[in-house]
């Protein structure tokens, strides 16, 4: 049986163990995760852990009782129900709430699952990892990061008939080179393992780490800067943690709020959620409540156009519902990334950035600090690698001039988002790099 | 009470005989108890539950980990055999540093003292107290949100190993918090909450929510939430800056605390968290701080989140300086990083859970109190401000550049408190600010702060952590920074 069936059968068991319930909701993950670590060159910590979790939401009228166990045998899900209803009995209600979503048609899914990384093994891992070892060891650098193998089944089920379940896949290798005062940088993530090449991913890390042998300063100030993928995706989070109808409706804390409609960013930004696009493959429902996920546009050409509901807020605030948005993709532009350096007299390039934090959601400023590579642009060339800075900035202010390079890529998992994104690189006119730190 | 010895002792055989040199099993039982309320609505009531083991596996030098959830002789038997085979991978590697092969046999149990146990409280009565402190906060039209929680968490573990060790816990820890959001004229949304990192966070049982005392400074949050909705921002300047518990402790936490953890020094953290500009070669010689500066490590503290008698690797605690007299002293340690630079081992390796690799995290750590109150210290101060809450937070991956965002700034000019501010962000560099330390409060500011979800390692795991303290003034500190600037 596949798994995503016998996710979707254990659902349906704890559902109808919940009948006497006026509505409920059982959601099943299943996740298989394996890491191998390294730092310094070698393995430091190799792993792998495989969880089932299995939630039920209890409701009596808008009173709801939550539990999550592992325990799938018939004496488990006796106990999960009794103690889910015995929390819904005794607490107050949501007054919120209105119902759980009701079933629709969903589109089919893109391919999600492939078996080269479900079944990668530790050596299968290693063996990925030598190569990389092996070209810092010629460079005498040390590398530090890790590669994954991961598998999630999802499956969910409801009182009303929702029954919706997704299986997916995920590789990926993070290294950073170190050379005594300088660092470099590269990734590579995709749902089919056997895709991903260590080599190139290893030469581009250990590159950037031997542009210079010493940092250099430069004054801090407001520069043209280009931030790669992975260092354009963690400032844009300031926007992009801003576009839910919870910041915009009922925080009453977004960035949007008074400028949806309004040209206030370049006409060369545009902002979707699209959970179809084949390098995220993601499931088309919400993962939290099994609806469906909408196709849609948050930021068209530069006009702020419309947010996201999950089916509570939608029934809330009555707006439509478009489900969870962690599916985002910003379109990519016309220019090389080759040409955007080009187009630099005198800039910053940023490979990759860290800690950032929303210091005002209002106005979409971060602060945060670069990090693994940072280079001078002089007359349209990186020339030398700099210290590194602290930024911070307005995102709704600095996209007002922004241009994107013609290839949108799958970018690492962001810590705080907790999702991946596709987006290309960016070249903003008018960046504040704040303060310049000691080292590279 | 020890539940799985019998399958401990299979996994244990299981390894021996796949190959591994050295095992530990870890059995967890975990349980979660959260309740959320938001403007008069009960958005979570949930009680969640998980049990589950890791093995770990030693082959020349090569850790393996597997951990697992299925709990039949076959999976045990499995996962057994997985971890063995991870390790054996790692060990192809060539130019590696060997583990340490544990070998001290430890048979103890341990238990989080605590004086309320969480089973008293009814979850009506949980349920109708955050209600009524939810509603306490609505002071005015322009609060728009209010919220109220608690968490109770209680973990059993179970660790044994092929040295014989066989150590059985029971690990409490509680919080609760509150905040409000009030909309000023210009429509600008200020929170003001706590206490803490929008909550206190302490081992213990139920008690620790009723010492939250949200019923008694609720209110005050909401009257605090309004002023900052309409209050102007912190112009740049350079003054005193005053940090109450609630800021000082995370000040702590990051420039302090991460920093001192050897795995960081050693590169093990390279590409997420970073490194740490204090490195094992310093210790004895490095100055930290200014003299007031004096840390220490104890995860034996009482009411400390990370308090135990026993890390998850078997090491049990003793109080640890880290920092005296503001000269480097030693670092947070496990038993591999600590035997890499013949520094002492601190018992400060832990896992998230079960499913997680346990590594070397801040566990709890200290600032020795000196003398004065808050008020006397602002008496004391010409020109200054005081902060408190923490809204935002920002460090460079050595662990140097920070720019912190504290929900609230109160002017200070020759010894009296006066305007509010918002948005009172401050920045400055980890050596030079420590070493503007120039007042601690006393004893009877001292508080044990704890934040429940501080992030570390790959895959990201969430540890609770310790920053016990009192109050502390800082000289001349750059204020006010600006996006615009």
């Amino acid at each position: 049986m596949h798994e995503q069936d016998r996710a979707l059968s254990l659902a349906e068991t704890v559902l109808a163990a919940a009948k006497e319930a006026d509505q409920a909701q059982v959601s099943i993950t299943i996740t298989d995760a394996s890491y191998a670590r390294f730092a310094r060159n070698y393995v430091t910590q190799n792993l792998e852990s495989q969880q089932t979790s299995i939630s039920l939401t209890y409701y009596i009228g808008k009173k709801a009782g939550t539990v999550k166990s592992a325990d799938a045998s018939p004496e488990g899900i006796a106990r999960l129900v009794a103690d889910a209803k015995k929390i819904a009995e005794r607490v107050p209600p949501d007054n919120s709430f209105v119902s759980l979503p009701k079933p629709e048609q969903l589109p089919a899914g893109v391919p999600s699952f492939f078996a080269t990384t479900a079944d990668a093994s530790p050596a299968d891992r290693v063996e990925k990892l030598l190569p990389v070892f092996a070209r810092m060891k010629r460079s005498n650098l040390v590398c530090s990061g890790f590669t994954t193998t991961q598998t999630q089944t999802l499956a969910i089920a409801n009182s009303l008939g929702v029954r919706v379940a997704y299986t997916g896949t995920n590789g990926g290798i993070q290294v950073k080179a170190i050379a005594g005062s300088t660092s470099g940088y590269a990734q590579s993530y995709a749902l089919d393992y056997a895709t991903i090449d260590t080599v190139p991913v290893a030469e581009i890390a250990a590159s950037k780490a031997t542009v210079s042998p010493e940092p250099a300063n430069l004054e801090p100030g407001r520069y043209a800067v280009i931030l790669e993928p992975s260092a354009f995706q963690s400032a844009v989070k300031a926007l992009l943690e801003g576009v839910d109808a919870q910041n915009v409706l009922d925080d009453k804390d977004s960035w949007m709020i008074d400028r949806i409609g309004k040209p206030v960013m370049s006409p060369n930004f545009t902002l979707r959620s699209d959970w179809s696009d084949p390098r995220l493959a993601n499931p088309p429902f919400d993962p939290n409540d099994g609806s469906a996920v909408k196709r849609f546009t948050f930021i068209d050409k530069g006009v702020p156009v419309a947010y996201s509901a999950s089916t509570y807020l939608a029934n809330k605030f009555k707006v439509p519902a478009t489900g969870v948005a962690d599916s985002m993709v910003i379109d990519p532009g016309t220019k090389s990334r080759e040409e955007l350096i080009a187009s630099v007299d005198h800039g910053v390039l940023v490979s990759r950035t860290w800690y950032e934090r929303v210091v005002d959601p209002r106005q979409a400023a971060i602060t945060g600090l670069t990090r693994d590579g940072v280079y001078l642009i002089e007359n349209g060339k990186l020339t030398k690698t700099l210290k590194n800075f602290r930024y911070f900035v307005s995102m709704v202010e600095v996209m007002k001039d922004v241009e994107f390079s013609n290839r949108s890529t799958l970018a690492e998992p962001e810590s705080d988002l907790g999702y991946q994104c596709v987006l290309p690189d960016a070249k903003i006119a008018n960046f504040n790099l704040a303060a310049q730190t000691s080292f590279a | 009470m020890a539940m799985y010895s019998s399958a401990a002792a299979r996994v244990l055989d299981s390894a021996t005989k796949a190959g591994a040199q050295y095992a530990d099993v870890q059995f967890w039982t975990m349980r979660s108890e959260s309740l959320f309320v938001r403007n008069g609505d009960v958005l979570d009531a949930s009680d969640n539950r998980s049990i589950g083991y890791a093995v770990r596996a030693l082959v020349d030098g090569s850790w393996g980990f597997y951990g697992s959830d299925r709990m039949t002789d076959d999976d045990f038997d499995r996962a057994a055999i997985a971890a063995t085979v991870i390790a054996r991978s790692g060990s192809k590697v060539a130019d590696r540093i060997a583990a340490v092969m544990p070998t001290k046999k430890t048979i103890a149990t341990w238990e989080t003292p605590f004086t309320k146990d969480p089973d008293s409280v009814s979850l009506g009565d949980r349920a109708a107290h955050l209600l009524d402190v939810e509603k306490s906060m609505h002071v005015a039209k322009n609060v728009i949100a209010a919220f109220s929680f608690l968490n109770l968490w209680t973990t059993g573990k179970e660790f044994y190993s092929t040295t014989g060790s066989a150590i059985v816990q029971t690990i409490r820890q509680a919080g609760a918090g509150c905040g409000a959001t009030a909309i000023g004229k210009d429509h600008d949304a200020q929170t003001r909450g706590g206490p803490g990192d929008f909550g206190l966070f302490q081992g213990g049982g139920y008690e620790v929510v009723d010492a939250a005392d949200l019923a008694t400074i609720a209110p005050e949050y909401g009257r605090e939430a309004v002023i900052l909705a309409d209050a102007p921002a912190l112009s740049t300047r350079v003054a005193d800056l005053l940090l109450d518990g609630t800021v000082l402790n995370l000040q702590m936490h990051e420039s302090i605390g991460h920093p001192l953890e050897l795995d960081r020094s050693l590169g093990w953290e390279a590409n997420f968290s970073g490194v740490s500009w204090a490195t094992p070669d310093q210790v004895g010689k490095l100055r930290y701080g200014s003299d007031l500066l004096n840390i220490y490590c104890d995860n034996a503290m009482p009411s400390g989140m990370a308090t135990v008698g026993y890390d998850d690797e078997g090491v049990e605690p003793a109080r640890v300086p880290l920092i005296e007299n503001g000269i480097l002293r030693a670092f947070l340690s496990s038993r591999d990083t600590a035997a890499q630079v013949s520094l002492p081992e601190t018992a400060s390796t832990r896992a998230q859970d079960w499913a997680s690799v346990p590594m070397v995290r801040m566990s709890n750590i200290g600032l020795v109190p000196h003398e004065g109150t808050l008020e006397s210290i602002v008496a004391d101060t010409k020109d200054g401000v005081l902060v408190s809450g923490m809204r935002s937070w920002s460090i460079d991956d050595h662990r140097l550049n920070f720019q912190f965002g504290p929900q609230i700034g109160y002017e200070i000019k020759n010894g009296k408190r006066g305007k509010i501010f918002k948005q009172p962000t401050y920045t400055g560099v980890t050596p030079q600010f420590w070493g503007s330390l120039d007042r601690v409060g006393g004893e009877s500011e001292f508080k044990v702060w704890g934040t429940p979800n501080c992030g570390k390692g790959e895959p990201e795991q969430s540890g609770r952590t310790t920053h016990a303290c009192s109050v502390a003034r800082f000289r001349n500190v750059k204020l006010g920074v600006k996006a615009d600037a």
